[in-house]
């Protein structure tokens, strides 16, 4: 894409860069209101058990307490789209960490005691944990008491439907999975391979450790209420609020915040109805704000996942079959586990689409972990691990470089989906990703065989292939508002709120370009249901391609307003009139103009463009694509991995804002590197109980643990998007660990299957291969 | 709540003096965001774990939520609120601004905070010196290579450096 544009393509300032800076910027925790109340959820100790008694007695009597909510004082309403949140609060407890009741007090620390104080009587009830074991039928349940009329939310466009409670699995049991992804016949392409790899893959729950932790800001009256929230999805917390509170949609606003991290988890949850419920209750405005171990423990982290792999190729590198059989570790929440199952067993199917048979089932099974959910990466974090380790160890076994293997099996432009039914793939830029990683860090100086270094230092370059969604979401909708008023000021609304990937910035971009003017003459505002109009949120990489689809139609539908009644003003053809730095000018007289204001006035007082994207009405289907790469030094003495460097190689489209997009790419490679190495939670085996909720435990990278990873951008178009462009915020994340996992292999010889790929394991999977050697 | 012993203090906050009636178990934290409204110093954890919350006390980087009110009393504290305003950026703030090494935004008053005891006991650090200094505060989006180069361009143009 050569095309030189004024604003677009260029790396402009971000537009909250100096409110972040000074400490300006208002998140949803600093908000402090007159006469406000600090609640305080009381949480279960307890994996699974159903709350006898409440009492409250001994927590009423400490100064400052002003209420207690109960399961009892709540409306046992389901929300969210698809009714799979569970009541608000609820008699049964679900994991350690669970919400059994709320106090609102006049300060944080007395609401704190007052949460301390509060005595619960439980009846225990089995605890689940095990997710394969909890397939069979003879295990006990982790929702014993699930409510009447609960849906799951499917993937694919499937309509929801009721869940079976006498299973764990979700809409499964022990012979049926959750989801399955089949075509050909697996057992004749093991038959036509020369080689078959199989293995088990492992990963725990992972975190996103967002900085800011939960926080909501609610206000009720007369008939009214108000939140302010870090929430990614302000319309669907606005739906659940008015489900819970029995309100009008227009009676409920919700305004997101901007958000400290979020990364796809901050979803809606029970603690924003929460504390919207306790405004009503207590008639003052209430203020909610999570410690980090209710971050850990109640904020819908990765689930833990196991992978059994059975793949086959033939010596020419033509793979025959993928056989997956995934558990996926759902924790109780039904949310969204379906729908990322859906992806998990597809999207990886698509990206190595000449594969003619396939056979993927995926378990979602519920048990009494912590609630998990779309963390960045979501599916594709979930897969890639297991298959582009297997892919890695297929090419050893056949001798074939391992980015040649991988191409010659890879999707193509043109091709149909298994990922998203009747849609046609766009471009496909992952061969020129690959070839651009593979320079950068220097491909050639590979050994082909492992243990090529002498010593017990060892290194050793991998690689892996990532397909990830860049915005293109059948389930998602956005719309997007242009409005220049009679003074001429223009504004941009957009529902989405910013988690820090300065959406607005590279959005306002977008106006200014279309409009031609400076990023600065654009104003507006985002994330307030009350002021702008509906947008799924940002997930799923779909900001800058979905909502920067619909605002560029709304800016294009200005822009033919102002040119259109401009024309009829200045008495010309709208041919012969031109937008004009604010104003509209004759072209062939340009001093003959009008400014916005005076055009906006005679239209009326305003003009609106208005623009919508939703990626049903398209046939043609676009994702991001990547390729990871990483070098390391492992220490066979000790097990020590060192990153000596990682390159994040990415089809981006086109970049928006090259200095955002370098961010996003290097911070998604930061997590997934951490992923990698480090975090990820164990838990109590017999408890349930998260034994690391902490940061100085949580182990998410510091300024001494990254590399300066080196990004590389590839700018080819994608002509589903006005300026070609892709979303890129996750993709960066996916790749890392299977590229680590496989230049660990090419430097020591050892197959590490688990993650995080700690020292012990290293150590673990050398003495085995001693063993085996021996 | 265990009856926690009242006391009258006097904090001095970006060059204020502040004097307050504060219960023994308040952190600093708890005065700057809850008390004096200045929500620009953050919370991650409470206890140590990341640094979001650090401040300058008598020019010392410290976490203000491990840090007692009481024992805040008589120093000088200097807060994000007290380095610069939009108007008149201090240059950490500039740089961290422009070259988007505040993504989400929420360890930046923390990780600036650091970095200003930094330049201010060394004006020309080197990069391994710059990350040792920062060790104490996580970020969660960067990857730190945009927060590293924001430091080191602010010292360059600290010390009027073209």
């Amino acid at each position: 894409m050569s095309e030189e544009l004024l604003t677009v393509g260029k790396s402009v300032a971000p537009v909250y860069g100096i409110e972040k800076a000074t400490g300006e910027l208002r998140f949803a925790a600093d908000i402090n209101l007159p006469n406000m109340l600090w609640m305080k959820i009381v949480r279960s100790p307890h994996a699974h058990a159903r709350i006898v008694e409440v009492n409250g007695a001994a927590t009423r009597q400490i100064p400052g307490v002003v209420a207690i909510l109960t399961h009892d004082d709540v409306p046992k309403v389901l929300f969210g789209p698809y009714q799979e949140e569970l009541y608000p609060l609820d008699q049964e407890v679900r994991f350690v960490g669970d919400s059994v009741a709320a106090v609102a007090a006049e300060d944080w620390n007395s609401a704190e005691a007052a949460a301390r104080a509060i005595e619960v009587k439980y009846e225990l009830l089995p605890p689940v944990f095990d997710a394969e074991a909890a397939v069979r039928p003879q295990s006990p349940l982790a929702v014993a008491y699930m409510p009447e009329g609960v849906l799951a939310r499917p993937g694919g466009g499937r309509p929801a439907t009721a869940i079976d409670a006498s299973s764990n699995v979700l809409r499964g049991d022990a012979d049926r999975p959750t989801v399955l992804n089949a075509r050909g016949d697996v057992a004749t392409g093991f038959l036509q391979s020369d080689c078959v790899v199989e293995r088990v893959f492992r990963q725990s729950h992972v975190g996103a450790v967002s900085h800011e932790p939960r926080a909501c800001v609610a206000v009720y009256e007369d008939g009214q209420c108000t939140l302010w929230c870090s929430v990614q999805d302000p319309y669907r917390l606005q739906e659940s609020v008015a489900q819970v509170l029995g309100l009008p949609l227009a009676c409920v606003r919700v305004v997101s915040t901007n958000l400290g991290g979020a990364f796809g988890v901050k979803v809606t949850g029970r603690f924003a109805v929460l504390t919207a419920l306790m405004a009503r209750q207590t008639g003052r405005p209430v203020k909610v704000w999570f410690t980090r171990e209710e971050e850990s423990l109640d904020s819908h982290n990765r689930s833990a996942l196991t992978h059994y792999v059975k793949v086959g190729a033939k010596k020419n590198g033509t793979l025959t079959a993928f056989e997956v059989r995934t558990f996926l570790d759902n924790g109780f929440w039904i949310g969204l586990g379906e729908n990322i199952a859906q992806h998990i067993c597809t999207r990886p199917m698509d990206l190595y689409h000449r594969c003619p048979n396939v056979k993927w089932e995926v378990f979602v099974v519920r048990t009494n972990h912590p609630t998990t959910g779309p963390y960045r990466g979501r599916a594709d974090a979930e897969s890639h691990f297991a298959i582009e380790s297997v892919l890695d160890e297929l090419a050893g076994a056949i001798q074939m470089d391992p980015i040649e293997f991988r191409l010659k099996n890879r999707l193509h432009e043109g091709d149909d989906l298994c990922s998203a039914p009747g849609k046609i793939m766009s471009t496909v830029w992952v061969e020129e990703a690959a070839r651009s990683g593979a320079k950068a860090i220097g491909w050639e100086r590979r050994s082909p065989r492992p243990c090529a270094t002498p010593g017990p230092r060892k290194n050793g370059i991998g690689m892996a292939l990532v397909i990830h969604s860049c915005g293109s979401n059948p389930a998602g909708t956005s719309e997007a508002e242009v409005v220049v008023d009679r003074e001429g000021r223009l504004s941009f609304f957009s529902g989405t709120p910013d988690q820090g990937s300065e959406q607005q910035t590279t959005l306002r971009q977008m106006v200014a370009e279309i409009l031609a003017v400076g990023l600065d003459d654009v104003h507006g505002d985002n994330a307030d249901t009350a002021t702008c109009p509906f947008d799924s949120g940002p997930f799923s990489s779909r900001t800058v391609y979905a909502t920067g689809i619909a605002a560029s139609r709304a800016a294009q539908a200005a822009k033919k307003q102002l040119l259109e009644q401009a024309a009829l003003l200045l008495q010309r053809e709208t041919s012969a009139v031109a937008l004009d730095n604010g104003s509209v000018s004759v072209r062939a007289e340009p001093w003959r103009k009008m400014a916005w204001g005076e055009i906006a006035a005679a239209a009326g007082g305003s003009i609106r463009g208005k623009g919508i994207h939703n990626a049903k009405d398209d046939n043609l289907f676009a994702y991001g694509f990547a390729a990871a790469f990483a070098e390391v030094e492992i220490d066979v003495e000790t097990g020590e991995v060192k990153i000596l460097r990682l390159v994040s190689s990415h089809d981006v489209g086109r970049a928006i804002n090259p200095m955002i997009l370098d961010g996003q790419i290097l911070g998604g490679a930061a997590q997934g590197l951490g992923y990698a190495m480090t975090e990820g939670f164990c838990f109590d085996a017999r408890t349930g109980t998260a034994l690391n909720q902490w940061f100085l435990d949580l182990r998410t990278p510091s300024i001494l643990d990254v590399p300066n990873i080196e990004p590389v951008v590839v700018e080819l178009g994608e002509p589903t998007h006005p300026f070609g462009a892709k979303g890129c915020s996750e993709i960066s994340y996916v790749g890392v660990a299977p590229a680590i996992a496989n230049a660990i292999f090419n430097a020591a010889g050892i197959r590490l299957t688990e993650l995080p790929m700690t020292p012990d394991r290293v150590l673990k999977a050398l003495q085995e291969a001693k063993g085996i050697a021996a | 709540m265990d009856d926690q012993e009242s006391h009258n203090i006097t904090l001095t906050i970006n060059g204020s003096a502040h004097r307050l009636d504060i219960d023994s178990n308040w952190t600093l934290n708890d005065v700057l965001r809850n008390r004096l409204d200045l929500t620009g110093t953050k919370r991650a954890c409470d206890y140590g774990g990341c640094g979001s919350c650090t401040v300058l006390m008598d020019g010392v980087d410290v976490y203000s939520c491990s840090i007692l009110a009481v024992e805040a009393s008589g120093k000088e504290i200097l807060t994000i609120e007290g380095l610069g305003t939009k108007e008149n950026l201090h240059p950490l703030q500039k740089s961290f601004a422009l070259s988007y090494a505040a993504q989400c935004g929420w360890c930046t008053p923390g990780m600036i905070m650091s970095a200003k005891a930094l330049l201010d006991r060394n004006p020309k650090p080197t990069e391994a010196e710059v990350r040792a200094a920062l060790s104490g505060v996580l970020c969660r989006c960067t990857g730190y290579t945009s927060i590293v180069n924001a430091v080191l361009e602010a010292a360059s143009v600290m010390r009027g450096e073209p």
